[in-house]
């Protein structure tokens, strides 16, 4: 008998199930189950509340584990019924069916964020399309391929990707291709702040998507373009390409990228330090995110936005309201990677506010990373965070020591932007 | 019955009558429709000024842009998330419009939602003509809402917070202070949450002997368990994973000074008896260390929790309860502050108006009601963080009742009139109250059906019927 019994906290719950790769839905399950007790808001220790000092009841955790278990057995049942499609087509000599029932069974696992097996499935599509005549396979599968490593963070080997299917795409006359592998390229550029490089491909992409009349493809290069634009500082160009890139979506009526747009235009208000102007740009991607299917971790970044907005305008409370609400919403949509950033900021916070308990939040995002994520960009930026937070405090050592894991982390996924800022920031605290 | 007159309150109110009808600004939101031409017709009549967008992200752009009084949505496929939004919204927007959610046969759950939400009415569509017009009454009325001045309050700072109050209960409580500070003996606060237990121990640190000292504080609940050891001990270089410099703990911080152990019923067994140790030996090793350090700390605890209760359950150690508590102070509840509440309203609008750069002076008559109202379950901490949210909307020199937090505003919202006698139904009132149940309980089933005593299933059943 339980009934009357205090929940388990989330921290301990975790303790208690193994590393198991089996097990790692019923970890998800666990946290999504997680509830914050409802006088806890009022405890001195709320402001410090993260998912691991969340209740989970053991008795409301079981009737999720059918649900849960029904879910896997749907998963495995498309991943197997991929395989099998792939097996026909290579038996009836369709090596491009086989590819894509591979690529099919990659972007679920992608999906669910297992992101390692996805890969997996990509590689064997990869050496299947290798061999074929046909090339369009194998410019599709470089392209998922380098989509998954430049989220991942492996930003050489999501270039090599990109480029070898951009190559490929323009010898095959496949205009869709090209323009992919050219934001794909963009993006990758982007990411490792190669400026130039960014500009040049988006720009190759755009004339392409142009020439061939794709107007979601020029909405979202424009988009690209915006956010290139902003990263340098250049607000001019950036509201230029936001306008036209808000123009092609409203004139879709594309829910989910102008809410993307409109999300880029707030960050862009904010940086002009135009506040009000940037709240409600906000609020109008929220209204578009919920006109349509909701896509949670497109809200989650809007409303940490919002709150980075509020801390920027020295309004710490609402900030803090924000950053709870977009918790709430990660913590029920398992989206363990946005639960870490949000962690981050939190920390953050606390640390502008010279709060030293705020290490908390830290060493929950560092938690998280480990046991449910495995992202080493994400991580390397949790140890950058955590090293600024250490020397805000005055901390310089634990300060030194956070950052260089942070840039041994990027070291090994070769470089970029992230490698740059930490390099810098380990100078300057030597200095 | 009428409450007696709060101690400090000026009587003499300050009314703000309106030169002319106020004129309000309505923003109609949803697919134009003959609905929207009726609305339009009969809020021109009533001197009101209509605009009309068509849906929400047009509504997102006129809510930034221009100042509304009143929003009229209409609800569409997804209500519950509409009104989350908009109640979202209308927070930042300039002025602080209320909201007036319109849909076609509104559920039972919906109904609670907006309520709990603070929209001021729900109404099913087609609109009729009379409860628009009421709507706009209540709008009015809000408007000529009668104002209060605050009054001036006495405080005593301690550090970042103060002392603020007068009532019986919380002069027994500075005594105990002025009593227990010159000495250096341990000292055991107790007292729900938010009843100021770190700002008794501050006061208790700022007036005794080691005053000179910081004041080192831990909270215990806030630090996940496997770090509080090292955070409370300190570590050497390597003695764990993270360990990646030697650490000096907050018992070693606070020697020659006062710790203050917040949420010390939430320690593990093995860590209290550690603190024990420490406590009675006065030397600690910091963890994956040979060392002995020597530490001279005094000690001051507090829980939320009924230690005797947990010692008899075997989660607190019955040695380390009789070593904190040498010295015992329990903290009032708000509730039995009786007008400490207007006191420390005033004292936390004048700290927020500061810091946010207003000069609000009254509150509404309505507001203050509201105030005096609520259950205050989380107690001063609650206090403040409302008046900090009512400061941040504000807009001119009064706290006003819309400026108040959802939960409190909820409690002025009434369901929308039903036929007849306006009283609600027996199937209403069972619906609100397992609403409310539901909400204490967190959403849980299993724990509401017990404070109902009903079977879960039961529950279950009744919450499917009425939408909630």
């Amino acid at each position: 008998m339980t009934a009357g019994l205090p929940p388990v906290r989330v921290e301990q719950a975790l303790r208690l199930l193994p590393e198991i790769e089996a097990l790692a839905p019923l970890r998800a399950v666990l946290v999504a189950a997680a509830r914050a007790d409802n006088l806890a808001q009022w405890q001195s220790s709320a402001p410090y509340l993260t998912v691991g000092k969340r209740g989970v009841q053991p008795a409301e955790l079981r009737p999720a584990i059918p649900r849960a278990v029904r879910r896997i057995a749907e998963h495995l049942s498309v991943l197997y019924d991929c395989y099998v499609q792939a097996l026909e087509c290579q038996q009836r000599r369709d090596g491009a069916g086989a590819v894509a029932a591979l690529l099919r069974a990659g972007d679920r696992e992608e999906a669910v964020g297992r992101l390692a097996p996805a890969r997996a499935w990509y590689e064997v599509a990869l050496t299947v399309s290798e061999g074929l005549q046909e090339r369009r396979p194998e410019i599709e599968t470089l392209r998922v391929l380098g989509h998954l490593a430049l989220r991942q963070g492996h930003y050489a080997v999501a270039a090599r990707a990109y480029q070898r299917s951009f190559v490929l795409a323009e010898a095959e006359f496949d205009q869709a291709g090209a323009i992919a592998a050219c934001q794909g390229l963009g993006n990758v550029a982007l990411a490792q702040g190669q400026w130039q490089g960014a500009r040049a491909w988006c720009a190759r992409g755009l004339r392409l998507a142009e020439a061939a009349g794709d107007a979601v493809r020029i909405g979202q290069i424009e988009h690209q373009l915006a956010v290139l634009a902003l990263r340098q500082g250049d607000h001019a160009t950036a509201v230029k390409h936001l306008g036209c890139g808000r123009e092609r979506f409203e004139q879709l009526g594309d829910a989910l990228e102008m809410a993307r747009v409109l999300n880029t235009e707030g960050l862009l208000e904010a940086q002009l330090n135009r506040h009000s102007r940037a709240s409600g740009a906000y609020l109008e991607a929220l209204a578009w995110a919920h006109r349509r299917e909701t896509d949670p971790g497109l809200e989650v970044s809007i409303r940490l936005n919002l709150a980075e907005l509020y801390l920027q305008t020295g309004r710490p409370f609402e900030a803090e309201q924000e950053m709870r609400r977009a918790e709430e919403l990660a913590i029920a949509q398992n989206l363990t990677s946005r639960l870490i950033q949000i962690y981050s900021l939190m920390g953050k916070l606390r640390g502008q506010q010279g709060d030293e308990t705020g290490f908390v939040f830290f060493e929950q995002a560092i938690e998280l990373c480990r046991t449910l994520d495995r992202a080493p960009v994400l991580e390397g930026q949790v140890y950058y965070e955590y090293g600024l937070f250490r020397s805000l405090l005055g901390q310089r050592e634990e300060a030194r020591a956070y950052l260089e894991t942070a840039r041994e982390m990027f070291e090994s996924l070769g470089g970029g932007v992230e490698l740059e800022r930490v390099t810098s920031e380990l100078q300057r605290i030597s200095a | 019955m009428a409450r007696p007159q709060a101690a400090g309150l000026t009587r003499a109110r300050s009314e703000t009558p309106p030169a002319s009808p106020v004129e309000i600004r309505i923003l109609a939101v949803g697919a134009e429709s003959a609905m929207t031409q009726s609305i339009r017709q009969w809020a021109e009549e009533a001197g009101a000024q209509l605009r009309h967008a068509p849906d929400l992200p047009h509504a997102a752009r006129l809510l930034a842009s221009e100042r509304w009084d009143l929003v009229l949505a209409a609800l569409g496929e997804r209500p519950d998330e509409e009104l989350t939004w908009w109640v979202d919204a209308l927070r930042n927007a300039e002025g602080g419009p209320r909201l007036i959610g319109l849909a076609h046969q509104p559920s039972m759950g919906l109904v609670l939602r907006a309520e709990r939400l603070g929209v001021l009415d729900l109404l099913c569509l087609p609109v009729r003509r009379e409860q628009l017009l009421h709507a706009l009454e209540l709008v009015r009325s809000a408007a000529t809402q009668v104002r209060i001045p605050l009054p001036p309050v006495e405080s005593h700072p301690v550090g970042p917070y103060a002392l603020v109050g007068q009532s019986p209960a919380m002069l027994e409580v500075y005594k105990l202070i002025a009593r227990v500070a010159s000495s250096t003996a341990t000292v055991l606060i107790q007292g729900e949450s938010g009843t100021g237990k770190e700002v008794v121990a501050r006061a208790i640190h700022l007036h005794g002997p080691r005053a000179s000292g910081p004041f080192v504080a831990v909270n215990c609940a806030a630090i996940p368990e496997n770090l509080l050891e090292s955070e409370l001990f300190g570590h050497e270089k390597g003695a764990f994973t993270g360990a990646v410099t030697r650490k000096i703990g907050r018992l070693e911080q606070a020697t020659g000074s006062t710790l203050f152990l917040d949420e010390v019923a939430d320690m593990s067994l093995t860590l209290q008896s550690k603190i024990l140790r420490a406590v009675q030996e006065r030397e600690i090793e910091r963890v994956g260390g040979n060392e002995t350090i020597a530490v001279d700390i005094r000690l001051i605890a507090a829980t939320n929790r009924d230690l005797r209760e947990a010692i008899t359950a075997g989660r607190f150690r019955e040695d380390l309860y009789y070593r904190l508590a040498v010295v015992t102070i329990t903290l009032p509840r708000l509730e039995q502050r009786g007008d400490d509440l207007v006191q420390l309203t005033s004292h936390f609008v004048r700290e927020f108006s500061l810091r946010y750069g207003k000069t609000i002076g009254c509150i509404s008559e309505r507001a203050l009601e509201l105030l005096r109202n609520h259950p205050w379950v989380g107690n001063v901490r609650e206090l403040r963080n409302a008046v900090e949210r009512a400061v941040i909307v504000a807009t001119d020199d009064t706290l006003r009742a819309e400026h108040l937090p959802d939960e409190l505003r909820a409690e002025e919202a009434a369901l929308p009139p039903r036929a007849g006698s306006g009283l609600a139904t027996l199937v209403d009132a069972e619906a609100r109250h397992l609403a409310r149940v539901l909400a204490h309980a967190g959403g849980q089933i299993g724990a509401a059906a017990e404070i109902l005593g009903i079977h879960r299933n039961t529950l279950a059943r009744k919450i499917k019927e009425y939408g909630l």
